[in-house]
C-alpha cells in the first residue's frame, strides 16, 4: 500500500526474526515459515479498514519495536504480589520467555502444564493439530507475526476425564521498553475434563511496549473451562491479542475478560460451535480513563444446531479514553435452535470520552432465539438522589453506582482472591476519579 | 408445510405490464454530452448544468462501494440511456387531454386519479417514466400559497428556491450513486410549504418505470419553512422485464425553525421472478435536514418490492430540540435483497431520535438493517431508541443487523434492542384451533409484528400495505 511507515515497520520488525532454533521441528518451522511468507504479503491494517475502523494502530508503527531478548532473572519478591493464592499451578513468562525459576508446577493432576516449544517435541502430534488452527493467520496480520515469532508458549493439556482443582495461573510479565513480546497460550481439554485457567497480562513498571498474543483454546466433547483473562498492561503500552476457542459437543466455556491497562489494547475473541449442545458464556468488562483506547471484538459462529450463547459487556470509559465494541454472532443455515443473547453496557463518565459500539447479528436459519442489546448512558439522577437521601454524599453515590456498575462482571470470577484484587482495583479507579 | 402457502408465495407481478408508449431515448451511454443533452432537453438554466457537470466530474474520481451486504452482476453505466421521456404533445389544459393510453396504464394500476382525487383528497403529481404529466389540485394548493409541482417545473418557475436548497442535504459528491443522480437526474416532485402553513391534504406522487433498459434517476426536494408542516406520500409499482433496472433517487427534506415533515413510502417494484431474474435495483439517497430548533422530520417505509433494496433515509438532527423518526418494514422473498435502515446524526442539542425497523425474510432472500446513530460532543442530553426485530420464514434466508452506535457526549442515552423470531409451529396451530387456515394465521402474524410501523402510515397508505404484504407472503410458510 502506499503507506511506507508500515512497511519499514514491518521489514525491520521481519528482519529481526531470530534464527529457528537448531532442536526445532520440521512442522513447526514450516507453520513459522508460512506465517512469515504471511506477515510479508498482509498490510498493516488502517482506520479505513471496517474491521479497525475505530481503533488507529498507527503509533504503533512509528517506533522501531524490536523483539524482546531474554532478560536477565527476576526475584520473585518482585513479581510475587501478582500471585492468586489458590493456584498451584503457574507459568510465569517474562517478555515472552519463558522463567522455569519462577513457575510452580505441581505434578499431582495427569494435567500436563509447560512451554509450549519444550514439549512441542513430546506431543507432536498432539500440539501439531491444534496450533494455529483456531487463530487463522490467513488474512490477520498480527497473528501472522505472532506465529512468525513463535518460540515460548504456555501449553495445557487436559487428559480424558481430568478434573483440575487448583487454577492454572498463566502470567505474562513486560520488562523491556520499547520492545514487542509475542505471548502464546494453547490448551487442549479432552473429553469429560474440566479447569479454570487464569490469563494474566502486567507489566513491572510503567514502559512502552507491544504485547501480541495469541491464544487457542480447544475443548471436546463434555469439556469445561472457565478462561479469565486479565489485561492489566503499562497505561504506554499497545496490546493485541487474538483468541479462539473450538467447541466440541456438550462443552462448555465460560470466560471473563477484564480489560484495565495499555494505551491501546485491541482482543479479538472468536468461538466456534463445532458440534451440537454447546455453550458459551462470555462476559467483560473494560474500564478505561486518561487516553486509553480499549477496542473489543468478538466473534460468534453458531455452525451447529442447538447451541447456546450469552455475552455482556460492559465499559466504563472516563477522561478522553475510547471505548470500541464488536459483537458478532453469526448463525449458520442449519444452526436450528440457537439460543443466543448478548448485551453491550456502557457508561460515560466524562464529557470527552467516547464509545462506538456495534452488536452485530447474522441469522440464516430461522428456528432460533436471538436477541441483543445495546446502550449507552450516564449514571442515572434518580439512584444519585436515592443514594444522597440515604445519607451518602454525591461524589460517594457516584463512585458506588459506578463500581457496582462493574462489579456485575467481576462477581462472575470464580476465583475468590483475584476477584478480590480486581474488585480493589475497579474501586480505587472510581475513587480516583 | 402446506401447497397452499407454496403457491400464495409464488403468485406472479399483478402488475407487470408493459405499455406501449413512444419514448424519446437518449442514446446510451454517460458522458459530458449526455448531461448536456439532457440539461438542453429540459431547457434548463446555466447553474443547473454547472451543478450537474460539477457531479459528473465528482462521479469520475469515485469508485462503486462494494461494503453492502448485497450481490449483484457489475452495472455497467455506459450502457443505460440516461433520458427518457414520453413522445412530447402540446401542453395539455386538462386531463382528457392525456393519452389514453396512459390513463388506461394508471387504471390498470389501480390509480383511478379523478377518482382518487375527489374522494381522497390527494394531489397526485404522477411520475410516468421521467416526465410529469399531470399534476391535480395545483390551485387548491396554491391558494395557501403551496408550491407542489414536478422539480422542472420548478426550476423554472421558482429557480431561487431550488437554487438555495438543491444539493444542500445531499451533496453532489456525497456517495457513488448520489453523484450520479445529480448528474443526470430528469425529474421529480418539488414542494415548498410557505412559513406557518399546515399543508390541508396528503400530497402524494405515484412513481413508475416505463421504459426498458432506461435507469430512472428521481430528484426530490421537500422544503418546509418556519412553523410549516406537510405529510408526504410516495408509492411505486414497475412492469415486469428480465433486465434489471437501475433506480438511484434522490430525496432531499429540509425542515426550518418547528416545522415537521413526515415522509411515507410504499416500495413494490418488480422485484424479479422466483429465481432472481430481474427485477429493480432501487439505490436510493434520502436525507432529512432538521434545520430549525423544534423541527421534525418522520420517515415511514414499507419496502416489498425490488430485487435489491439499498437504501438508508436519514435524519440530520442541527436544530436544537429538533426530533427524527424512522419506521421501516422490510419484506424480501425469493432472491431479494435489502440492505436498509438509517441515520440519525444528533448535533443540536435535547434532540431526539426513534429508530423502528422490521425486517421479514422469506425463500432465499437476505435482508439487512444496518443503522447509525451518531451523537456529536455538541448533542447535549441526546436521545436515542432503537428497536429492530427480525422474522425469518423458512430456512433458506438470512437476517442480519449492523447497528452503528457512536457516542461522544456523555450526557446522552440511547438504547438499541433487537431480535429474532419466527412463526412457529406452534402459533399456527394455535390460529388452526380457532379455525384460521395457515394463510390466514400467517398474515395476521405478520401484520401484528408490523403494526406499529403500519400505525404511522396514512390511512389508505396503511391498508394498501397491509393487503401488499399478506400477498407478497403469500404460500411462504410451509
Amino acid at each position: 500500500m502506499s503507506e511506507t511507515l508500515p512497511n519499514d515497520y514491518f521489514s525491520c520488525l521481519l528482519g529481526s526474526l531470530p534464527i529457528d532454533p537448531q532442536d526445532s521441528l520440521g512442522w513447526l518451522k514450516q507453520l513459522r515459515a508460512q506465517a512469515i511468507d504471511q506477515a510479508g504479503q498482509l498490510r498493516f491494517p488502517t482506520v479505513k479498514d471496517e474491521e479497525w475502523r475505530f481503533t488507529d494502530v498507527s503509533p504503533l508503527t512509528q517506533l522501531p519495536y524490536k523483539p524482546a531478548q531474554k532478560a536477565g532473572t527476576l526475584n520473585i519478591s518482585d513479581i510475587q504480589h501478582f500471585f492468586i493464592a489458590e493456584s498451584h499451578h503457574r507459568l510465569v513468562f517474562v517478555d515472552g520467555f519463558f522463567a522455569p525459576e519462577l513457575s510452580q508446577l505441581s505434578a499431582d493432576d495427569q494435567l500436563l502444564l509447560g512451554n509450549l516449544t519444550a514439549l512441542a517435541s513430546a506431543k507432536a502430534s498432539l500440539v501439531e493439530t491444534h496450533l494455529g488452527q483456531y487463530v487463522q493467520f490467513r488474512n490477520n496480520i498480527f497473528a501472522a507475526l505472532n506465529t512468525a515469532f513463535l518460540q515460548d508458549g504456555a501449553l495445557i493439556v487436559l487428559p480424558e476425564s481430568c478434573v483440575v482443582s487448583s487454577p492454572i495461573h498463566l502470567l505474562f510479565i513486560a520488562t523491556q521498553e520499547r520492545t514487542t513480546h509475542y505471548p502464546r497460550c494453547l490448551l487442549i481439554g479432552e473429553s469429560n475434563s474440566q479447569a479454570t485457567v487464569i490469563e494474566d497480562y502486567v507489566a513491572l513498571g510503567p514502559d512502552t511496549y507491544v504485547t501480541n498474543s495469541v491464544t487457542e483454546f480447544s475443548l471436546a466433547d463434555n469439556a469445561q473451562v472457565n478462561h479469565i483473562r486479565v489485561q492489566r498492561e503499562s497505561n504506554k503500552a499497545f496490546h493485541l491479542a487474538h483468541s479462539a476457542v473450538a467447541l466440541e459437543q456438550s462443552s462448555h466455556y465460560r470466560s471473563v475478560s477484564i480489560t484495565l491497562g495499555a494505551l491501546i489494547s485491541r482482543f479479538n475473541l472468536d468461538v466456534e460451535f463445532k458440534a451440537q449442545a454447546a455453550e458459551c458464556t462470555i462476559d467483560g468488562l473494560a474500564m478505561i480513563t486518561d487516553k486509553q483506547l480499549a477496542d473489543t471484538h468478538t466473534c460468534i459462529n453458531h455452525a451447529t444446531p442447538y447451541c447456546t450463547s450469552q455475552q455482556q459487556h460492559k465499559c466504563i470509559v472516563d477522561g478522553s479514553a475510547h471505548a470500541v465494541f464488536n459483537g458478532k454472532i453469526i448463525v449458520r443455515p442449519h444452526a436450528q435452535r440457537t439460543n443466543s443473547s448478548q448485551s453491550s453496557r456502557n457508561l460515560l463518565l466524562s464529557g470527552s470520552a467516547q464509545i462506538d459500539t456495534k452488536p452485530q447479528l447474522e441469522i440464516f436459519a430461522d428456528d432460533v432465539k436471538c436477541a441483543h442489546g445495546a446502550t449507552v448512558g450516564q449514571l442515572d439522577n434518580e439512584e444519585i438522589f436515592y443514594l444522597k437521601s440515604r445519607g451518602l454524599n454525591e461524589l460517594a453515590a457516584r463512585n458506588l453506582l459506578t463500581y457496582a456498575f462493574g462489579a456485575e462482571i467481576l462477581d462472575r470470577i470464580p476465583v475468590r482472591s483475584l476477584k478480590h484484587a480486581l474488585e480493589q482495583i475497579v474501586l480505587n479507579q472510581t475513587q480516583s476519579s | 408445510m402446506s401447497a397452499v402457502l407454496q403457491n400464495l408465495v409464488n403468485q406472479p407481478y399483478k402488475h407487470g405490464f408493459v405499455t406501449d408508449i413512444e419514448s424519446e431515448i437518449a442514446p446510451k451511454g454517460l458522458n459530458e454530452e449526455t448531461i448536456r443533452l439532457i440539461s438542453a432537453k429540459k431547457n434548463e438554466p446555466e447553474w443547473l448544468l454547472d451543478f450537474r457537470l460539477k457531479a459528473y466530474q465528482k462521479w469520475l474520481t469515485m469508485t462503486e462501494p462494494h461494503w453492502q451486504n448485497v450481490k449483484y452482476p457489475k452495472i455497467d453505466f455506459q450502457a443505460i440511456s440516461y433520458y427518457a421521456a414520453p413522445k412530447p404533445k402540446n401542453k395539455l389544459a386538462s386531463m382528457d387531454e392525456v393519452d389514453p393510453e396512459l390513463l388506461r396504464t394508471f387504471e390498470k394500476l389501480g390509480v383511478p386519479m379523478h377518482e382518487r382525487a375527489a374522494l381522497a383528497g390527494v394531489a397526485v403529481d404522477v411520475i410516468f417514466d421521467s416526465v410529469s404529466v399531470a399534476t391535480t389540485y395545483k390551485e387548491k394548493l396554491a391558494e395557501v400559497g403551496i408550491i407542489f409541482c414536478s422539480i422542472s417545473e420548478a426550476v423554472h418557475n421558482h429557480p431561487e428556491l431550488v437554487r438555495q436548497y438543491l444539493g444542500t442535504v445531499v451533496p453532489v459528491g456525497d456517495n457513488f450513486f448520489a453523484a450520479l443522480n445529480s448528474a443526470v437526474f430528469t425529474d421529480g416532485s418539488f414542494c415548498y410549504i410557505p412559513k406557518g402553513v399546515k399543508c390541508p391534504m396528503d400530497l402524494s406522487t405515484y412513481f413508475r418505470i416505463n421504459t426498458e433498459e432506461s435507469g430512472q434517476f428521481e430528484r426530490t426536494l421537500i422544503i418546509a419553512e418556519e412553523g410549516a408542516s406537510v405529510s408526504y406520500l410516495e408509492g411505486c409499482t414497475a412492469p415486469r422485464f428480465d433486465t434489471n433496472q437501475l433506480h438511484a433517487a434522490v430525496v432531499e427534506l429540509v425542515a426550518l425553525d418547528h416545522a415537521d415533515i413526515k415522509y411515507s413510502t410504499v416500495q413494490n417494484w418488480y422485484a424479479g421472478d422466483e429465481n432472481g431474474v430481474g427485477g429493480i435495483y432501487n439505490f436510493v439517497t434520502k436525507r432529512g435536514l432538521a434545520k430549525g430548533v423544534n423541527s421534525r422530520i418522520s420517515w415511514t417505509q414499507v419496502e416489498t418490492g425490488s430485487a435489491i433494496t439499498w437504501k438508508y433515509p436519514s435524519c440530520i438532527l442541527r436544530g436544537d430540540n429538533s426530533v427524527g423518526e424512522f419506521y421501516s418494514v422490510a419484506v424480501t422473498n425469493h432472491y431479494q435483497q435489502a440492505d436498509t435502515g438509517t441515520k440519525m446524526i444528533h448535533i443540536g442539542k435535547n434532540t431526539r431520535s426513534t429508530i423502528i425497523s422490521k425486517g421479514i425474510s422469506a425463500g432465499k432472500s437476505n435482508s439487512s438493517y444496518r443503522g447509525l446513530v451518531r451523537i456529536a460532543p455538541t448533542a447535549e442530553n441526546a436521545r436515542n431508541f432503537s428497536q429492530c426485530d427480525s422474522m425469518l420464514v423458512g430456512d433458506q434466508c438470512g437476517a442480519h443487523t449492523f447497528p452503528y452506535i457512536q457516542v461522544r457526549n456523555n450526557s446522552a442515552k440511547v438504547e438499541h434492542e433487537a431480535s429474532t423470531s419466527k412463526i412457529g409451529e406452534d402459533q399456527l396451530f394455535y390460529f388452526a384451533q380457532r379455525g384460521i387456515d395457515a394463510e390466514e394465521a400467517v398474515s395476521m402474524i405478520v401484520n401484528g409484528f408490523c403494526k406499529e410501523v403500519f400505525q404511522q402510515l396514512p390511512m389508505e397508505f396503511a391498508v394498501e400495505a397491509t393487503k401488499l404484504l399478506s400477498f407478497k407472503l403469500e404460500n411462504s410458510v410451509g
